[in-house]
């Protein structure tokens, strides 16, 4: 009998839970079953129309959707008006970057671009055999009703989706398919549909993140970034702030600059879109909603939000404590007033609300987490000053009473739910970077295992929102660049995170279900008593050019689980920054590599005690002696912030290796600590995004 | 005074909606780097965000300034997008009575009816100022190549003299002496500092951060640069340039702006953080004199004025004057057989610098903030400006007090 601490996200697709994937040792689904499901068997294959094929949404998402298709011999068909600029041509050279030019020209030959007036569509469509239509055509309901209709009448049956980022389902007749920008390369997308789709699991399939909503205008992506971008002219027109630094405080705030990104997209398309979503919530949901002038403005003229280069800003602007906090109920009020309603309309899973904001819209954490910081009353007062701000916003959109059972699991488990069989457990991590949220939500979730008597585990990504571990969110470390104290609570508690991983469990297996796993996550998987991963798997320590030191016992822990003859192997990883596959890192690092069934297979295997045939690598707990001091034949750093951070790397592994295990963890996490205080690190990565985002 | 002798009736300006950015001298400062234009309505949008006051209730804009600028041929509505706002307006410029012409025409925008709130912007960059080259056939040159702010003091067209020429003559006309223009010099320098120890600059001088095209920092405008301290001895000391008119007795080329609304009573009233402080035009007046004699034309118009109005100079509560030379203020002295130690409370442009179009547009913010904290009365604004021209206009402030 499975338990979960909180709902799978992938059960919102109907594709079970991450325990079902490991106990049965597969996918739920795949690519290749549902190619032919979508689009007919090889040999008879279908195609991708994509209408709309030269605009921004629609050429990122012929790449995007081109490079996962091409493989199969799905043909993805372009359709626009003769006079459209040439969008997809125009992504020739990302696509060349991203892929090489071989892979790019195989691409870019199985896209056909055809033309149509509008009205009716070309006769040679017909042979391309289309099965999906991916409408991106302008957000006018009359233009996709009728345009619908056309391809209904010419294709009965065909399973059509609009990109729409505002009307509902039943407003357009057909099912949504909302993807977020750069379309390219964002995998987000929210599905509005009855139940799920072939496509949408299809999506899943090929590495994309399809999240259901509900059929409401905007969803919750646009209600949310719509939201930030009117919050931000309404700020604008209350103080004359202008909006270059708005933009600044708004990211600095909570991570987004949602006119600088208006104006990357197109300010003309992307001010109409959210002119669009806001016209019709305004309708429905009141004066919450109510586009600014500002907004009315720009959707008219479409002149960029910023300056034009000769008037780059000159005087700048800055807020006193008091406008500070007047800032913070401008943007926050009105964002918490969103959520509550998205809350209320139960739009969408809480992972998801969350999720969205981070993926798509830039917010350095989601919503509901940031509300969560918040508590229950902070939140209550901020919409309560807004609304005095400004009176309109006050009404029947305000649904306090969502915030009222912030202690259930949902709430509580953003970022990393937990699953069971009664024998075994699975923690699974929703987010890519790892961050306080994270460690918060990951110590429950031991807590919650422990408490249902589970001591085996499997730790790994959750399949769905998180697509790799990337290491730790840099913006945890602002405070500490300042702070060595702030930064000793931070590898002080995280290092301890994942000892736990390795003293609480009989069995733990760390799992690498992704492309990548980086830094503080790979620390924090080989804790874990073995280490498994899908064979492409990509494994490093990029801290040393950051300059970092790595700070979760990534300086001792893995040395001390390898033997005399592989701690080279690693020091060159810690010193270099270089990656490595996990095929190359068995035995040394990773305990099993192979493909994602195998993979899936044994790690299951190990946490129920079955037959796995590999061998516990246990940890050196007394002092180490003979670790490397230097990497001789390593290339020279790159820049002196990367040389300080070798040679304090170096002087980390010796002393944390010099100690028994027992004292190391304080000592690894002390010089971490030390070197995010220092110059190296103020001047490097972490300091200039810093810089960038803080100080402004 | 009769509602009917005043002059626009309906216009007032709003208390404490106003500001203006320091002045400091040419070349100190980061002004010199920048377009002075984008400056001016960057820094009034700053300021109207400090007084609270939404830049959209804006309908129209009058701008001042006597320097090309780049872009100058856009005039207001150039300005008014650096500001953040599409606005009509012109530019207009007359030399250094700018500053108080661009306010009266606010004045009369207003009366026409046809805006409700006119803002007025006047600034100038006297650093680095443009070199104009003039084409003409018929020249001994054939080219003409003139440095904008240099070459025009230096030379009247008119006259072919300089503006020292022009103090020094005046000097000699009224019988100025040396000792009373450094008198006056050493009283104007204390008064301003005065005003600056007590606050009193902070009121209406707000601190602008420039940055430069990275969007990094290039310098604070947050001081009245180039102002020395001086004594009697080292005025007394200072090389004579022309009768009474010294280094220390002339005023200093500078860069800066300054701003204010002008609009009809009941807006005024809503958006003036003290709503009963209440302020009137009443009257303007213009003269020219003889060749040569631009110190004595201010105190000419202010003559014409309050004949005009009916009142005398003690009716007055609040007198500022730009003053380029000591001498401007010695020759009012004696026309009016006024004491020149009463006027020019908490500075004047002797002191502060000169940066033209905005000058006598910051005497007037002065001004009146003078004359609210007497609780009201009448302002008496003038100066002098190229061509021998004098203007002075008068204000009344109904309310006020601390």
């Amino acid at each position: 009998m499975a338990a979960f601490l909180r709902e799978p996200t992938l059960n919102t697709l109907g594709l079970g839970s991450v325990l079902d994937i490991f106990s049965q040792g597969r996918l739920p689904v795949t690519a290749d079953e549902l190619v032919d499901k979508v689009f007919g068997p090889a040999g008879d294959r279908g195609s991708v129309v994509i209408s709309g094929a030269n605009g921004i949404v629609g050429a990122g998402k012929a790449m995007q959707l081109g490079s996962r298709l091409q493989p199969y011999g799905v043909r993805i068909v372009g359709l626009d008006f003769p006079d459209a600029p040439d969008g997809i041509g125009q992504q020739y050279q990302g696509l060349v970057g991203s892929f090489g030019k071989a892979a790019a020209d195989r691409v870019m030959g199985n896209i056909v671009r055809l033309t149509y007036d509008g009205k009716s569509l070309p006769a040679e469509l017909a042979s391309f055999k289309p099965r999906f239509l991916l409408e991106a055509i302008p957000e006018i309901q009359s233009i996709k009703l009728a345009h619908y209709k056309v391809f209904r009448e010419a294709f009965p049956g065909i399973d059509i989706k609009s990109v729409t980022s505002g009307f509902p389902s039943k407003e357009l007749g057909v099912g949504i398919a909302h993807p977020a920008f750069p379309h390219q390369i964002n995998k987000m997308w929210e599905v509005v549909e009855p139940e799920t789709s072939d496509v949408t699991r299809l999506f899943w399939a090929l590495g994309l993140i399809p999240t259901p909503v509900s059929d409401n205008w905007s969803f919750v992506l646009d209600v949310l970034f719509c939201g930030v971008t009117l919050a931000a002219t309404r700020y604008h027109e209350a103080t004359n702030m202008p909006v270059w630094k708005i933009d600044k405080f708004v990211r600095k705030l909570v991570g987004p600059n949602p006119l600088r990104a208006h104006d990357a997209i197109g300010a003309k398309g992307a001010t109409f879109l959210t002119w669009s979503c806001l016209h019709h919530l305004n309708k429905t949901y009141g004066g919450l909603f109510e586009p600014t002038r500002a907004i009315e403005a720009v959707k008219e003229h479409g002149q960029n939000w910023y300056p034009l280069n000769h008037f780059r800003p000159l005087v700048n602007w800055s807020q006193t404590d008091d406008e500070e906090e007047d800032f913070k109920a401008w943007i926050l009020g009105p964002l918490i007033q969103m959520t509550s309603l998205i809350l209320h309309e139960n739009r969408a899973h809480f992972s998801h609300i969350n999720t969205i904001g981070e993926l798509c819209a830039q917010f350095r954490k989601g919503l509901l987490a940031t509300i969560r910081n918040l508590g229950s009353e902070e939140p209550l007062k901020l919409v309560d000053a807004y609304h005095k701000l400004h009176p309109a916003s006050a009404g029947p959109s305000w649904h306090p009473e969502v915030f009222q059972n912030m202690d259930s699991p949902e709430w509580q488990q953003l970022y990393v739910n937990a699953e069971h069989d009664g024998n075994a457990g699975v923690i699974t991590i929703g987010r890519e970077s790892y961050c306080w949220e994270v460690d918060a939500e990951l110590n429950r979730a031991i807590d919650w295992l422990k408490a249902e008597g589970i001591d085996r585990v499997i730790v790994t990504g959750d399949f769905h929102l998180a697509t790799q571990m990337v290491g730790a969110d840099t913006s945890d470390f602002y405070d500490a660049l300042t702070s060595v104290e702030k930064g000793r609570a931070i590898t002080h508690a995280w290092s301890q995170t994942g000892r736990r991983l390795n003293d609480e469990f009989k069995v733990s297996v760390g799992f690498v279900n992704g492309k990548r796993c980086l830094g503080g996550f790979l620390e924090l998987l080989s804790h874990c008593h073995y280490l498994v991963s899908v064979d492409d798997g990509q494994l490093g320590w990029p801290e040393v050019n950051l300059p970092v030191v790595p700070g979760m016992e990534g300086c001792h822990w893995p040395l001390r689980k390898a033997t005399q003859a592989d701690r080279p192997r690693l020091m060159e990883m810690l010193l270099s920054g270089r990656f490595v596959k996990a095929t190359d890192a068995v035995g040394w690092l990773v305990d099993y590599a192979g493909s994602m069934d195998d993979a899936l297979k044994t790690a299951w295997a190990i946490a129920t005690d079955g037959d796995h045939g590999l061998s516990k690598r246990g940890v050196e707990e007394g002092a180490l002696t003979g670790v490397p001091t230097d990497m001789p034949g390593l290339p020279e750093a790159g820049n002196p912030g990367s040389a300080a951070a070798r040679k304090a790397i170096v002087e980390t592994v010796q002393k944390s290796c010099g100690v028994p295990l027992a004292e190391a963890l304080a000592v690894q996490a002390d010089m971490a600590a030390d070197f995010l205080a220092s110059k190296w690190c103020s001047k490097g990565a972490v300091g200039t995004e810093y810089s960038k985002t803080m100080k402004v | 005074m009769s509602n009917e002798a005043r002059m626009f009736p309906d216009a007032r300006i709003p208390y404490g909606t106003w500001g203006s950015s320091f002045f400091p001298a040419w070349q100190t400062s980061a002004l010199a780097e920048v377009n002075i234009g984008q400056f001016a309505g960057e820094a009034m949008n700053r300021i109207l965000g400090i007084r609270k006051v939404r830049k959209d209730v804006l309908d129209y804009l009058v701008i001042g300034s006597t320097i090309p600028w780049h872009w100058k041929f856009w005039t207001a509505p150039m300005v008014a997008s650096c500001m953040g706002q599409r606005l009509p307006g012109y530019h207009m410029e007359q030399a250094c009575a700018t500053g108080l012409q661009a306010v009266v025409l606010a004045g009369a925008q207003v009366q026409t009816g046809d805006t409700d709130v006119v803002g007025v912007l006047t600034f100038d960059r006297t650093s680095d100022s443009p070199v104009g080259v003039f084409p003409e056939r018929r020249s001994y040159e054939r080219t003409q190549a003139i440095s904008d702010v240099w070459d025009n003091f230096g030379f009247d067209p008119a006259t072919e003299n300089s503006m020292i020429t022009c103090a020094g003559f005046a000097s000699r006309k009224y019988g100025i002496e040396r000792q009373m223009a450094d008198e006056i010099t050493l009283c104007r320098y204390e008064q301003y500092f005065k005003a600056k120890e007590s606050g009193f600059l902070d009121r209406f001088c707000v601190p602008l951060e420039l940055l430069n095209v990275q969007g990094k920092h290039l310098g604070w405008i947050d001081e009245d640069l180039g102002i020395r301290k001086v004594s009697r001895d080292s005025l007394a000391a200072m090389y004579e340039l022309d009768t009474s008119v010294t280094a220390g007795g002339q005023t200093h080329a500078s860069d800066g702006m300054a701003c204010l609304l002008v609009t009809t009573a009941d807006k005024a009233k809503e958006l003036s953080p003290r709503p009963e402080i209440d302020i009137r035009f009443l009257g303007k007046a213009e003269v020219r004199t003889q060749p040569s004699l631009m110190p004595e034309a201010p105190g000419m118009a202010v003559g014409k004025l309050l004949d005009r109005a009916g009142l005398k100079v003690t009716d007055m509560a609040v007198i500022k004057d730009h003053n380029p030379f000591a001498v401007n203020d010695a020759i009012f002295s004696k026309v009016f057989d006024y004491d020149w130690s009463r006027m020019n409370n908490n500075g004047c442009s002797l002191v502060w610098g000169h940066p033209q179009g905005p000058t006598l547009t910051r005497l007037l913010i002065e001004g009146l903030e003078e004359a609210v904290d007497l609780g009201g009365g009448y302002v008496l604004l003038f100066g002098c400006a190229a061509g021998d021209v004098g203007i002075a206009a008068l204000f009344e402030v109904k309310g006020g007090g601390n």
